[in-house]
């Protein structure tokens, strides 16, 4: 192809509004919604009531005749609760493009799979036989996937991504504030070491490989920062070929798939804590939501399996420090950086890329905004309470219906990655861009380990606490 | 070809419909999104066969995109 140097300046190529942009993606749609649920249950805390009639969630049963119980007292408000999130997911649905009567028609199958599932999750059993509930959900859909196939009409309700973001904001009013800046510099630092190493591994193996440098760096970022969603960015940044686009995501959803089972495993066979656990899963996954998957499970263990010491939730916690805070949100730098690289010194391609510091902001993952907006809620909300009061009201008439909503939101999410992932579809990667991609996920896993469990161990086992 | 630089965005070759790239990017949709803010407004290159940012630019810009 005939090489192409653009001189000169160019008109301001038209942007889609900022205003436009607040209805249009689905990060802000993900903090429209998490905020009002949470504006929500804050409004009737205060006046001394609660969410919880609507955040209805399964309770513990070991017989049959508990659980149809369950079901029969509470069947009203497992239908408010579809009624709460088709409105929310629907009208995001509509307002990104989604035909609303399709997205529900594949919503209510999905919601009514997540009862299913969450009831499951909640047998008293349930952990003897390794059923919970995150895992339960991704082997379904997997299963469901790559055999009989998801009908047509199931694919415009499977929104991982909006999901899984939601949720996170929502988690964001389980962490106060001080809790954010007493862990927020030790995950930053961690999440620095391991992205920067699992980047140079990835990349400078690819290169040594002999692969192009626009695929070595998109696989780099996919491995280091944050999946599929590094990928992308990375990909469209350096202007990357499609196929190579396409590469990246089979590797990182694959390994992705394999980290979601064997990261918990491992854990559990050496003991670790929530905390550690959820720290090495929040340095070595590679998606958020499969992730979440991992360390929903492992947050799972902790009181149903012996020797596994921390608070459920801080695996859930770690991971997002760590993922979120420490990795997803520097996308953005990593971009504009690759992509002053890519157009000084990488071999041209045709196609130059114009775009300066803004694409920090532009790629900067917004929902991440409302994780942290969510906490000052639940700081100030929290003030004048002391700790013995804290849990005894705010806890059960703030916090935990909020923690409900949120594993709901998380049980969609983790159904959606099975029931969208079918490997057949996934492109044909090749043996050099696997080998590259698979070092780099050895780095990263050893290195991960490492810092949480020895040189940041103490920290992380403190913080599950 | 119109010999006009202008962004990839405006261009005839260039697609970044949300569905249209979940639909050309297997398993973009089950760890991410194309919705997401991370992709800014990246998209597909049918010419170049490449995915590029939509302030990307080069000579074979097509009006009409």
């Amino acid at each position: 192809m005939a090489e192409v140097v653009v001189q000169g300046p160019h008109p301001a190529p038209a942007r889609a509004s900022v205003w436009v942009e607040l209805f249009r993606k689905e990060d802000w749609w993900a903090i429209w919604i998490g905020l009002a649920l949470i504006l929500a249950a804050a409004g009737l805390f205060t006046g001394g009531a609660s969410l919880k009639w609507l955040a209805v969630a399964p309770q513990k049963w070991g017989h049959p005749a508990e659980l149809t119980a369950q079901l029969s007292q509470n069947g009203v408000r497992y239908a408010a609760l579809f009624l709460l999130w088709a409105v929310a997911f629907g009208s995001g649905a509509a307002a990104l493009g989604i035909n609303l009567f399709k997205f529900l028609s594949a919503f209510l199958p999905l919601f009514v799979a997540a009862v299913a599932i969450y009831f499951l999750g909640s047998w008293d059993q349930s952990s003897h036989y390794n059923l919970e509930p995150p895992l339960v959900a991704l082997a379904l859909g997997l299963l469901v996937s790559n055999t009989s196939g998801v009908p047509q009409w199931l694919q415009p309700g499977l929104r991982v991504e909006f999901y899984i973001k939601t949720g996170i904001v929502l988690l964001g009013a389980s962490l106060p504030l001080t809790l954010l800046a007493w862990a927020g510099p030790v995950a930053i630092l961690q999440a620095a070491i391991v992205s920067l190493v699992t980047f140079g591994a990835i990349y400078f193996s690819a290169v040594r490989l002999g692969l192009d440098r626009r695929l070595a760096a998109t696989l780099g970022t996919g491995g280091a920062v944050c999946g599929v969603s590094g990928a992308i960015a990375i990909g469209g940044a350096v202007g990357a070929k499609k196929q190579d686009v396409s590469i990246a995501i089979s590797l990182v959803v694959v390994w992705a798939i394999v980290m979601i089972f064997a990261l918990p495993l491992i854990s559990r066979e050496l003991g670790l804590s929530t905390g550690v656990a959820g720290a090495w899963i929040g340095t070595s996954e590679f998606a958020d939501a499969a992730g979440l998957a991992a360390a929903q499970t492992y947050g799972g263990y902790a009181g149903t399996v012996a020797g596994i010491s921390g608070h459920g939730d801080a695996a859930v916690a770690a991971f997002t420090l760590m993922k979120v805070v420490g990795r997803d949100v520097w996308i953005g730098v990593w971009a504009f950086v690759l992509s002053l690289i890519a157009t000084a010194r990488w071999d041209r391609t045709g196609i130059s890329n114009q775009a300066g510091a803004g694409e920090i902001w532009r790629r900067f993952p917004k929902f991440v905004l409302g994780f942290l907006a969510a906490s000052v809620i639940l700081t100030l909300m929290s003030r004048g309470y002391s700790y013995v009061e804290y849990r005894k009201d705010v806890v059960p008439g703030l916090v935990a219906p909020l923690q409900a909503l949120r594993t709901w939101a998380f049980t969609f999410a983790f159904l959606s990655i099975g029931l969208t992932t079918r490997l057949r579809d996934l492109a044909t990667v090749g043996a050099r861009p696997f080998y590259a991609f698979t070092i780099g996920v050895l780095v990263n896993v050893l290195l991960g380990f490492f810092l949480s469990t020895q040189v940041f161990g103490e920290f992380w086992t403190q913080f599950g606490r | 070809m119109t010999g006009e630089a202008a962004a990839c965005r405006s261009c005839r070759h260039f697609e970044a419909q949300a569905a249209a790239l979940e639909a050309a990017l297997p398993g973009l949709s089950s760890l991410s999104s194309a919705y997401a803010s991370v992709r800014a407004g990246d998209g597909l290159c049918a010419l170049h066969e490449r995915y590029v940012a939509a302030s990307s630019v080069c000579a074979q810009h097509l009006i009409g995109g």
